[in-house]
C-alpha cells in the first residue's frame, strides 16, 4: 500500500478520536438542556433567553472582546490546591463574592456564544449583575478610573455623547461625574494655570460656599493650600454647561451586564 | 532501514541541478505566500505592541473606538495566526512538498489563487475586528464574510498538496512529509468544522448551544497549535537541520514514533483550558491525559532533534538559517514540557485565568514555530531568489533582537502570570493590589515586544531587499554570517545517509 495513504488514514482515524470524544460526545450529552424549572415552588424558568437591549449589548459585549479580560464561569468552591494555606485553599471565587454557587452548564443554554473567557484581567463577570447599579456602570464604562484609581480598563467615551445643556436642566440620564473626567472624555483633565485663575476670580467665593455646605471646615481663599483645596474640590464638581449622557451601545452594554446574573438562582446540580 | 551507499559526483551534480529546477518553478507562489505572511507579521507585531501598550495606557487614544484594547488584541490574534503562522505554513508546505517529492510546481495558478482568497480573506478578517464586526470566541473572531476566503484558500493549497503528493517521482517519504501531509489535511477540516459547530450555517445547520461551543472553541484552538502550527514547524525544523550539518536524522524509528503520538495524543489535549469551569469533568480529564501522553512525542522530538544537532552546535555561530531553526526546536522542547505540565489541575488552578498562559502562548507561538519559520525562510529565499542575504548585521540584529525579547517576554509575565494566580486565589488580597502588582511586567512586555518588532523590521528589510534584486548573487552552498574558507568547505562534503533531497 502506498505510504502516503497509510499517514492519509492514520490522520483521519487519530482526529476522528478526538472530535468523538471531546466534541461529540459532549454534544450529545449537553447539546438540549433544557431550563430549570421548579414547580413545586411555582417559580418562573431560569435561565431565561435575553431579549431587546441585554440581547444587543451581547453584540457590543462581543464585537469589543470584552472577554480577552473578563471570565463568565464561577468555579467550585471545592475547586483549588491541596498544598495552599487555608483561606486560599478553596473557593477563591465565591470567596470573593463573584457569586452565590458555582456555575454549571445549565447556566449557559442561552449564550450564543457562550463567553467562558480564559484571563481575569479583570474581575469574574458571571454574576456582575447583582453587584452594581446602572449608573455605577454608565460612570465605569466612561472612564473606569473615576471609580478605580488602579484600574487598567480602557476608557469608552466613544459611547457616550457631550452635549451642551439646553434650558439649564440636566438630562435625568446624565453621568454623575466630576468635570475632571467630563471635560476631556477619556483623560483626565486639569485646567491651566490661566483657566483657573478665572475660574477662582468669577466663582472663587461660591465654590467655597459650596465647599462649606458639603464639607467640614472653611477654605481660606487667600492662602496657597486653601487654593489647593478648592483646586481639588471644584474637579470634582460636575460641569454646569455640559452633560455627558450614554449613547446606543452603552445603554445595550449594561443593559447586558446588568442581565448576567448566573451565579444567584440556586439550580440542583450546583451544589458546591 | 540500511543507508543507501553515497552519492557518486555526477549524481550529486544532478541532483543540484534538479533541486535547482525545482526551486526555479517553486520561486513565484512560494515567495508570494512567503511575503504576504512577513506582511501579517509586521501588521500582527504593531497591533501587538498597540494593545500591551494599552494595557498598562488605558488612556492611550482612548477616543477611538476601533483601537479600544479588545479589538486590536482580537486583530493580533487574527494576523499573527491566521495571517502570518498560517501563511508561512502554506510556503513551508509548497516548497518542502515540491522539494521532497522532486517534482516541479504543476499548476502554480493553484496557488497563487489559494493565497489571494486568503489574503482577500485576513484582509476582510482583521479590518472587520477593527471595524467592530468580531464574534466572540477566542481564535475564531474572523466575521463571518471572511471566513469563505480563508476556507476557500486552505482548501486550494490543501488540494494543491495532495495532488502534488499523488505525482511524487520519489517514492520514499521522508518524515517532513508525514507531518505536511497529514497537516494540510487536519488544518481546513479542523476550521470548517469549528466554524459550523460554533456559528452554524444560517439554514442548514443548528449551531452548538451552551457550553459545548468553548469546548469546540478549545478543541479548535489547541489544535490550530497541535495539528497546523506545530507539524508544519517540525516538518522544517527536520529539514533544516540535517539539510546545513550535512548528516542524517538521529533516528528514524523515534520520527516515527514521534509522528503517530502527535497525531493521537496532541488532538485530545484541549480542554484543559477549561479546568474547573462548567463542563463535564471527565471531559477536562481526558484532556489532561492527552497533555500527560504528550510527553512521548515531544521527548522522541527531541532527541531526534538534539541528537542529529550533537558535535555540530559550532555550526550555529556562522549558520543563521540552523541558528534560527535550533532556536526553535530547542524551546519546542521546553514549552511542551511546560504546557503539560501546566495542564495538570494543580498547575492550572494558579496559572490559569492569568498571564501565565499568555507567556507560555508565546512562547509555543513564537519562540517555538515563528523562530523556525525564520529559520526555513532564511534558508529557502536565496535559494527561490538565488541572490545572498544582503546584510549579515542585519540578520544579527534580526535573531538577538528577536531571542532576547521574546525571552524577556515569557520571563516576566510567567512570573507576573505566577503571583497573579496566587493572589487570584486569596480572596484577602483586593482585586486592584492584584492589578498594580502586575502592571510592571505589562510594562515590560512592551518593551520586550518593541524589541521583538526591531528585529521583525530588520527582517523585512532584508527580506524586500532581496526580492528587490540587492545582495551578491548567490554561489551555492548554505548561507554564513562570515565564510571562514575552511568551515565552507567542511558543510559541503558529502553527506554520510539518506539526507531530504
Amino acid at each position: 500500500m502506498d505510504r502516503s495513504l497509510v499517514i492519509f488514514v492514520g490522520a483521519l482515524l487519530t482526529f476522528s478520536s478526538s472530535w468523538l470524544g471531546l466534541i461529540l460526545f459532549p454534544y450529545w450529552q449537553l447539546q438540549d438542556q433544557p431550563p430549570y424549572q421548579d414547580t413545586a415552588a411555582g417559580g418562573e424558568a431560569y435561565p431565561r433567553p435575553l431579549a431587546g437591549q441585554a440581547l444587543a449589548g451581547r453584540r457590543v459585549y462581543e464585537a469589543n472582546g470584552c472577554l480577552n479580560c473578563h471570565s463568565q464561569q464561577v468555579r467550585s468552591q471545592k475547586f483549588g490546591n491541596w498544598w495552599e494555606d487555608g483561606v486560599m485553599r478553596t473557593g477563591a471565587d465565591i470567596r470573593r463574592g463573584w457569586g452565590a454557587r458555582r456555575t454549571v452548564s445549565r447556566d449557559y443554554i442561552y449564550d450564543r456564544p457562550t463567553m467562558l473567557g480564559t484571563l481575569r484581567t479583570g474581575p469574574d463577570l458571571a454574576n456582575v449583575g447583582t453587584r452594581y447599579s446602572e449608573a455605577w456602570h454608565h460612570v465605569h464604562l466612561f472612564n473606569p478610573r473615576a471609580v478605580n484609581g488602579w484600574s487598567i480598563m480602557p476608557p469608552a467615551p466613544f459611547w457616550y455623547a457631550r452635549e451642551k445643556v439646553v434650558g439649564g436642566q440636566k438630562s435625568d440620564r446624565a453621568l454623575r461625574l466630576g468635570r475632571e473626567w467630563t471635560v476631556d472624555p477619556g483623560y483626565r483633565w486639569t485646567p491651566t494655570d490661566d483657566e483657573w485663575a478665572a475660574v477662582v476670580a468669577a466663582h472663587g467665593p461660591a465654590l467655597r460656599d459650596a465647599f462649606a455646605a458639603t464639607h467640614p471646615g472653611v477654605i481660606d481663599l487667600e492662602s496657597p493650600s486653601g487654593l489647593r483645596q478648592l483646586y481639588a474640590f471644584w474637579l470634582t464638581t460636575e460641569e454646569e454647561d455640559y452633560q455627558i449622557v450614554p449613547a446606543a451601545e452603552a445603554d445595550a452594554l449594561v443593559a447586558y451586564l446588568m442581565e448576567l446574573r448566573k451565579a444567584e438562582t440556586p439550580l440542583p446540580e450546583a451544589k458546591e | 532501514m540500511t543507508n543507501p551507499p553515497p552519492m557518486t559526483a555526477p549524481e550529486r551534480e544532478r541532483a543540484a541541478r534538479e533541486r535547482g529546477a525545482i526551486d526555479l518553478s517553486c520561486r513565484g507562489p512560494v515567495l508570494y505566500l512567503a511575503t504576504s505572511g512577513v506582511f501579517w507579521l509586521l501588521v500582527g507585531t504593531a497591533l501587538a505592541v498597540f494593545t500591551s501598550a494599552k494595557l498598562h495606557t488605558p488612556a492611550l487614544m482612548a477616543q477611538t473606538p476601533w483601537l479600544f484594547t479588545g479589538r486590536p488584541r482580537m486583530a493580533h490574534l487574527q494576523a499573527v495566526n491566521l495571517g502570518w503562522a498560517s501563511l508561512a505554513a502554506m510556503a513551508a508546505v509548497v516548497w518542502l512538498t515540491s522539494r521532497l517529492c522532486r517534482v516541479p510546481v504543476a499548476f502554480p495558478a493553484l496557488l497563487y489563487a489559494g493565497g489571494t482568497l486568503w489574503n482577500v480573506g485576513m484582509v476582510l478578517n482583521v479590518g472587520g475586528v477593527l471595524a467592530g464586526d468580531a464574534r466572540g470566541v477566542e481564535w475564531l473572531e474572523a466575521p463571518g464574510y471572511a471566513v469563505p476566503f480563508l476556507v476557500a484558500g486552505v482548501g486550494l493549497v490543501s488540494a494543491w498538496t495532495a495532488a502534488t503528493f499523488g505525482r511524487r517521482r520519489e517514492r520514499h517519504l521522508y518524515v517532513s512529509q508525514w507531518y505536511i501531509l497529514a497537516a494540510v489535511f487536519w488544518f481546513p477540516w479542523l476550521y470548517t468544522v469549528a466554524q459550523l459547530m460554533v456559528f452554524g450555517l444560517p439554514g442548514l445547520t443548528r449551531p452548538a448551544t451552551g457550553v459545548v461551543q468553548p469546548v469546540v472553541n478549545w478543541w479548535f484552538a489547541h489544535n490550530f497549535l497541535g495539528l497546523w502550527v506545530t507539524p508544519v514547524g517540525l516538518a522544517a525544523a527536520y529539514y533544516i537541520i540535517p539539510k546545513v550539518i550535512g548528516r542524517p536524522v538521529h533516528s528514524y524509528y523515534l520520527s516515527i514514533i514521534g509522528f503517530w503520538s502527535t497525531a493521537l495524543f496532541y488532538s485530545w489535549a484541549g480542554m484543559h483550558h477549561l479546568i474547573g469551569g462548567p463542563i463535564p469533568a471527565w471531559l477536562s480529564t481526558a484532556s489532561v491525559v492527552g497533555s500527560m501522553m504528550m510527553f512521548i512525542p515531544v521527548i522522541a522530538v527531541a532527541i531526534n532533534h538534539h541528537m542529529t544537532m550533537l558535535g555540530s552546535f559550532h555550526r550555529l555561530t556562522y549558520s543563521p538559517a540552523l541558528r534560527f531553526t535550533v532556536f526553535g526546536a530547542i524551546t519546542y522542547t521546553a514549552v511542551s514540557f511546560q504546557g503539560s505540565v501546566e495542564a495538570l489541575k494543580d498547575f492550572s488552578e494558579v496559572a490559569h485565568f492569568t498571564q501565565y498562559t499568555v507567556a507560555h502562548a508565546h512562547l509555543g507561538l513564537y519562540g517555538f514555530y515563528t523562530m523556525t519559520m525564520f529559520g526555513l525562510l532564511y534558508y529557502m529565499v536565496p535559494r527561490l531568489t538565488g541572490r545572498e542575504w544582503l546584510s549579515p548585521l542585519l540578520i544579527r540584529i534580526h535573531f538577538w533582537c528577536d531571542a532576547v525579547g521574546i525571552t524577556w517576554y515569557f520571563v516576566a509575565l510567567s512570573v507576573a502570570g505566577w503571583w497573579q494566580g496566587r493572589m487570584l486565589n486569596d480572596p484577602r488580597v483586593p482585586f486592584g493590589d492584584i492589578t498594580e502588582y502586575v502592571l510592571p511586567f505589562l510594562f515590560q512586555r512592551t518593551g520586550a515586544g518593541v524589541l521583538i518588532g526591531l528585529g521583525h523590521v530588520a527582517f523585512a528589510a532584508l527580506l524586500v531587499a532581496n526580492l528587490g534584486g540587492w545582495g551578491r548573487p548567490r554561489p551555492g552552498g548554505p548561507t554564513y554570517f562570515t565564510g571562514p574558507a575552511a568551515v565552507r568547505e567542511g558543510s559541503t562534503t558529502p553527506p554520510p545517509g539518506p539526507l531530504p533531497s
